[in-house]
């Protein structure tokens, strides 16, 4: 069904966005500029009144010429006041439809649409933004699927969306013990940021305030003891646990999977509810992760990397964020993707320990040494050497791969550790790789090409095979895409 | 010879002029691009000599110059019929297999200085991330065109 007629976002949209904007410019500009030029609060009221006028009537202007339509083939989107641009998007070239509240809009009852394509734009369409129910239908629309009939209050979670099974689901004591995992180290070093710009301010004190700085400094670091180092630690520390819940909190609240007709469908935030669509034939690849502290207690993160539909950088949408073995079993099932089996598969060359020696070494004896430089106590550094040697030598352990009958499946790191499970038919490109250090150990890397990868190093490459192994790996992937 | 299995074929021998002319054109404009903040330095430090920089490029082009034929030695390519090879490089090498059924879409490009020594390039573009556009320069106009043409039977619909 279509609807031939342009029609335009919710004029709610004005209002947010009028919102949005108003505190730096409407309230902010009219108080700078008054304040620094010593007029009465009566001026900057009537100034505050003009901008805002003003530049309501340019949120509306904007709002009139972004209209967009569901043609029979295509989606037109048009926008602009002085540049005109007319966007047009085949509706067989359409990935994914989702949509997103962030919570003004829900405060207005109003959604976010974000349309995918199969391109590498960041926002190929956003309909920023239309009421729930419109948003229902569009999507209904798009995907050519029956149309919902539209209510008056519609949860996120659409009742097409309900009617699916749900595959896998964390609650809160889950979600909670995810954000403990993911505890960040960042405010560790705020915290210590902020002494170390406290001691400097003591130290380069102004003259007139020299004596009274010495003074203060002495003080401090009479107090800035061994015990008061600690307590920072600890304090810094318990901050990033408790940072760390609320944001896993504010992502993850109600994290559910839901599978049906083909597709996946995931929901999950607290603030800002969020549902995604992973057509499952645009799933090229597995990936299951174990971090250092999670993997201890039996617990696996599993992703699925996806032709489009990823806000995430690494090109990957999390399917389960903290799950048991069974759980992504099940779900790779559902999947119909093949179980990662640890038995078969074959490590890569003792070269490889010698790579990863060569690699791990430079940098923290760089920081040794210069560290030698100010204060001899450093040599302790040289302990912090010995587990980086040990991860090192472990390596090759970890670092396997196996042909299998539907997929590429390899494996690879100490502490944090990764599985790929990637059918062959997802295999782009395969390429065979020495450099020098690899020529004269006889190693080889072979390295896996996949659609819709991103950035940060997480292609399922096996990195320094025996040549023959190599080679024989090289072409049996391709043999085996054909 | 990272597959000796898969016999290579070399470039055609006008690639290697494509190869030194470009190199002496990038490196020569490279030597005065340099020569602009040496000129400009040598004001503040007078025993900094005014031809150092450009010298340095220059040298260094003509050393990149006298190994085209090293590097040209290493580029082979080999189609079987079902996939194509490109194996190139000099200090690490490597050996490029695109499955033609992976192949998106296909492009010959002929540049300036390619029609002077009558070469072309066969661009072929796939769905994947890092290798979603493999080249392979240096070869003739109408070679190009018959690989292209062949692996024009395999496109599929949906490479995904």
């Amino acid at each position: 069904m279509t609807d031939r007629e342009p029609r335009r976002v919710h004029p709610g949209t004005i209002g947010i966005d009028f919102l949005r904007r108003a505190p730096q410019t409407v309230i902010g500009l009219p108080a700078i500029a008054g304040w620094s030029s010593g007029r009465s609060i009566g001026w900057i009221l009537l100034a505050a009144a003009v901008l805002g006028l003003v530049m309501l009537f340019f949120t509306w202007i904007s709002w009139r010429r972004f209209t967009y339509t569901v043609a029979e083939h295509e989606l037109i989107i048009e926008r602009g006041v002085l540049n005109r641009s007319r966007r047009s998007i085949p509706l067989a070239r359409i990935q994914d439809v989702s949509i997103e509240r962030k919570p003004l809009a829900r405060l207005f009852g109003l959604a976010e649409v974000k349309v995918e394509t199969g391109g590498g734009e960041k926002d190929e369409a956003v309909l920023d933004s239309i009421s729930v129910a419109e948003a229902e239908r569009l999507r209904a629309t798009l995907r050519g699927q029956v149309q919902v009939p539209a209510s008056g209050e519609i949860e996120v979670e659409s009742p097409e969306t309900a009617r699916f099974p749900v595959i896998f689901a964390m609650p809160v004591g889950r979600v909670i013990l995810l954000g403990m995992f993911s505890f960040s180290l960042v405010w560790i070093a705020a915290l210590f940021g902020v002494l170390q710009f406290f001691d400097q301010f003591v130290d380069f004190g102004l003259d007139r305030a020299r004596d009274w700085a010495e003074v203060a400094r002495d003080e401090v670091q009479a107090r800035f003891s061994i015990v008061a180092a600690l307590a920072v630690a600890g304090f810094a520390l318990a901050l990033g646990v408790v940072s760390g819940v609320i944001r896993t909190l504010l992502r993850d609240y109600g994290f559910t999977l839901r599978a049906g007709a083909g597709r996946f469908r995931r929901t999950r935030g607290l603030l800002t509810r969020s549902e995604v669509v992973v057509a499952m034939r645009r799933i090229q690849l597995a990936m299951v992760q174990r971090g250092p502290l999670r993997g201890a207690f039996g617990w696996s993160a599993l992703s699925f990397q996806t032709l489009g539909g990823s806000n995430d950088p690494s090109g990957r949408q999390a399917m389960a964020p903290l799950a048991r073995e069974h759980e992504v079993a099940w779900i790779l099932e559902t999947a119909g993707l093949p179980q990662f089996e640890r038995l078969p598969l074959r490590p890569v060359d003792a070269g490889h320990v010698i790579r990863s020696l060569l690699r791990a070494f430079p940098v923290p004896v760089v920081i040794v040494a210069v560290a030698l430089a100010v204060t001899p106590l450093a040599w302790l550094g040289m302990l912090l050497l010995l587990p980086i040697a040990a991860v090192a030598l472990l390596q090759r352990r970890f670092h396997r791969y196996a042909l299998r009958d539907t997929s590429l499946q390899v494996m690879r790191g100490v502490i944090a550790q990764r599985d790929w499970i990637v059918p062959y038919e997802n295999v782009q490109v395969v390429t065979l790789r020495a450099g020098w250090l690899q020529r004269r150990l006889g190693i080889a890397s072979v390295l896996v090409d996949t659609a819709g990868a991103g950035g940060g190093g997480g292609a399922p490459d096996v990195v320094d095979l025996g040549t023959a192994d190599a080679r024989a790996l090289a072409m049996g992937l391709v043999a085996r895409i054909g | 010879m990272l597959l000796p299995e898969i016999p290579l074929q070399p470039l055609e021998r006008g690639q290697i002029n494509v190869m030194r002319l470009t190199s002496a054109i990038g490196f020569g404009g490279a030597t005065v691009i340099a020569a602009i903040p040496s000129w400009a330095l040598s004001h503040s430090w007078e025993w900094l000599p005014v031809w150092a920089a450009p010298t340095a490029v220059a040298l260094l082009g003509l050393w990149s110059t006298l190994l085209v034929r090293r590097r040209w030695a290493r580029w082979g390519w080999a189609w079987t019929g079902r996939e194509l090879h490109v194996a190139s490089g000099w200090l690490v090498r490597s050996h490029t297999i695109v499955p033609a059924t992976r192949v998106q879409h296909i492009d010959v490009t002929q540049g300036p200085v390619q029609r002077m020594f009558g070469v072309a390039t066969l661009v072929l573009h796939t769905a994947g991330t890092a290798g979603s556009e493999v080249d392979l320069p240096g070869i003739s106009r109408e070679t190009a065109e018959e690989i292209r043409d062949a692996i024009r039977e395999h496109l599929s619909s949906d490479p995904w």
